[in-house]
């Protein structure tokens, strides 16, 4: 039972580390908290069901569709909503943010208020025995597409030019500026970016869970505490935070009891910020630049 | 002078004398109308609980088109409740202080009907039609003015456990709920009756109701061995156990309550191996495809013609029914007391939707006292009353 508990809590801390990482990396960039990333998980994974059950589109079709989609929609939330926002106060990008969470869980309930639609798994096929370990082949693409997305990110961000110039644009943007690098761009696309990485972790976990309006707001939590457990702000502490806190939930409910398993996040965050608040990977970022 | 007095007095008597005549006074009804008000999950994950509040309607609906009740139309105010005990507790405070209506009819979710329940004891005359809602504390201890016309949990716990029962060799016996109000409803009643047949579950474990995951519960069910699983969920929940239970090769079939629908959930599942083994409390008298029930899906589809017509779309028609007989046997001089009076000596009304005829009197108020199962072996649903002896 102990493998199988670790397996699948594995599994579900990929899709966990998915939608930390989305936050994360528009926390870095822009230091705004997004409470909508819950919805961008969401709404990506409605953008796959409505053209493939609505349009007659292929599932390979829909996906590239949803991801595309989330992309503009995030920047066009950044452009449109946030931008204007971008020297107020923390509290009131925060708000934002929570205003649009319902704005659209609103408009989907409004659409698909009574609709808890299945979706069929990317990957169909009977279980798979690994030793006394049982996982679907959908399990498999979930662990190993997030780990894909993950590495790719630590390499763009520590390797690559325009992943450092973003991380330099987000520590210090008015010297950014000063040196000539689009700031207000950066971010736009990091928005962007945020919600596809959203819309990536709902197409991957959908087939499990169904399509229904409120799919994200459980998320969220999640998210948070991933991010809390393993380090606000920090890329690789997100990821940790999250695979931990799949495997914890899964333990708890396995030898504690099942009851536990829903306030586990929340047993996370309140832990982490009483025993040691910069989480598992230490980081932890002061204020706006 | 003493004309005029006279003239006025007899304007003054016949106006006190015609008052009762037209009903005038009691709340929510008019010369023309009597105002109901419903509510139900319309929004959310457990709105497939709108469905037998649109059964409801449409009957409310074809009783206006064929006339109405005594010269008046029936006129309805739905409420979103979402499930939610809170908003429930808002809807019934619009409806009662604001829309000012004759009665009530609604519920799905057991926990929104037990949170009203105060607001209804402060309105004693005022009728209350239970749509669907099972908890049998909403109905125990009777209160004068709330009428449950449906399978209580009392009857499908007692029902879903007699039917494990009749699979030779059944003695594990494993329980997966959710910890809300609807959940304890059926679990207080289920582990007495497992009590008086000497048994105790070999696992009891809570899934809540939002989860993504149900893997611990999943195996620690496994872990247990169960005979047979007692699965008192939600639709989504359910549909996450019964996608898990056969990832992890849980052979032990799953009894479920009236709270979802066999349809439903073998679309829901999309995995006929998953669900071959789900068995269904099923309050209806046949199945949906009997020619019995064309005549109310008639009504349903030409009210609702885009929603799914389900179990669900017309369980909550023949309590819609008996409140239009009561309504009707309480005569034009309309009343909530003797509406309440003409439900409180409704027996034997059956018309032919649920599994057996609704009966109240002023001491029960429970009125359906018996049900089966329905299961989807293949390629349609099959209604039975013991466990399928072909099947393993």
């Amino acid at each position: 039972m102990f493998a199988q508990l670790i397996a699948s809590g594995l599994v579900n801390g990929s899709v966990y580390a998915l939608v930390a990482l989305g936050m994360t990396v528009l926390y870095r960039s822009t230091t705004i908290v997004n409470f909508c990333h819950g919805e961008f998980f969401m709404l990506g994974a409605f953008a796959v069901l409505i053209p493939l059950q609505t349009f007659g589109f292929s599932y390979a079709e829909s996906i590239v569709f949803s991801l595309i989609f989330l992309f503009l929609v995030g920047g066009a939330v950044e452009k449109i909503l946030m931008r204007p926002l971008q020297h107020a106060p923390h509290i009131s990008l925060a708000m934002m943010t929570i205003a649009l969470s319902y704005l659209f869980k609103g408009v989907s309930r409004f659409f698909f208020g009574r609709e808890f639609k299945p979706l069929q798994p990317l990957i169909q096929g009977r279980p798979i025995e690994i030793g006394s370990v049982i996982l679907l082949p959908q399990d498999l693409l979930t662990v190993g597409f997030s780990l894909l997305i993950v590495v790719g990110f630590f390499f763009f961000f520590q390797k690559t030019q325009t992943g450092k110039v973003i991380q330099a644009a987000s520590q210090t943007p008015r010297g950014a500026s000063l040196v000539g690098i689009n700031v207000p761009m950066l971010r736009n696309l990091m928005w962007g970016v945020g919600a596809t990485l959203g819309a990536v972790a709902g197409i991957l976990i959908a087939p499990t869970t169904l399509v229904y309006p409120d799919m994200g707001a459980h998320m969220l939590v999640q998210a948070f505490a991933a991010m809390t457990l393993g380090g606000f702000g920090s890329l690789p502490g997100a990821v940790i935070g999250a695979l931990s806190l799949g495997m914890l939930e899964n333990l708890i409910g396995g030898y504690l009891s099942s009851s536990l398993v829903e306030i586990t996040s929340y047993l996370a965050i309140i832990a982490v910020l009483i025993v040691r608040p910069q989480g598992i990977m230490g980081e932890w970022r002061q204020g706006r630049g | 002078m003493k004309k005029s007095l006279f003239v006025a007095g007899l304007i003054i008597a016949a106006t006190a004398l015609s008052a009762p005549l037209t009903s005038s006074a009691e709340t929510g009804i008019t010369k023309d109308t009597i105002h109901i008000g419903m509510y139900g999950p319309i929004t959310g994950s457990t709105s497939v609980g709108s469905l037998p509040l649109f059964g409801a309607a449409a009957i409310y609906k074809s009783v206006n088109d064929a006339g109405g009740i005594n010269g008046r139309k029936i006129k309805l105010s739905i409420e979103d409740a979402a499930c939610d005990p809170n908003k429930a507790i808002s809807a019934i405070k619009k409806l009662v202080s604001q829309d000012k209506v004759f009665m009530i009819h609604g519920g799905w979710c057991s926990g929104t009907v037990m949170a009203i329940k105060p607001e209804l004891a402060r309105n004693p005359t005022m009728p209350f039609m239970d749509l669907a809602a099972a908890s049998s504390d909403i109905s125990t201890p009777v209160s004068a003015n709330i009428f449950q016309p449906v399978a209580t949990t009392v009857t499908v716990t007692k029902t879903m456990l007699d039917f494990a029962l009749s699979k030779p060799g059944t003695k594990r016996i494993a329980i997966i709920s959710h910890s809300d109000e609807w959940a304890k409803s059926h679990l207080t009643p289920l582990l007495a009756y497992m009590k008086a047949h000497g048994m105790t579950p070999v696992e009891s474990v809570r899934l809540e109701h939002g989860s993504t995951d149900a893997t611990s519960q999943l195996l620690k069910i496994r872990a247990a061995k169960p005979d047979m699983v007692m699965a008192i969920l939600y639709p989504p929940e359910l549909t996450l156990y019964l996608r898990g239970a056969y990832k992890y090769g849980i052979k032990a079939p799953t009894i479920t309550t009236q709270g979802v629908s066999i349809e439903d959930m073998v679309h829901r599942v999309g995995n006929p191996d998953a669900t071959k083994n789900l068995y269904v409390f099923y309050p209806l008298d046949a199945r949906m495809d009997d020619p019995k029930f064309k005549k109310w899906i008639d009504i349903y589809r030409k009210y609702y013609p885009k929603e799914p017509v389900e179990t669900l779309s017309i369980m909550g028609m023949t309590g819609a029914l008996a409140v239009v007989h009561a309504l009707k046997n309480a005569g034009p001089d309309l009343t909530r007391e003797k509406v309440i009076d003409q439900l409180n000596t409704l027996k034997d009304f059956n018309p032919g939707i649920q599994s057996g005829p609704l009966t109240f009197t002023p001491k029960v108020h429970a009125g359906i006292t018996s049900g089966k199962m329905i299961y989807w072996p293949k390629d349609h649903p099959v209604i039975i009353s013991a466990y399928p002896v072909t099947k393993n």
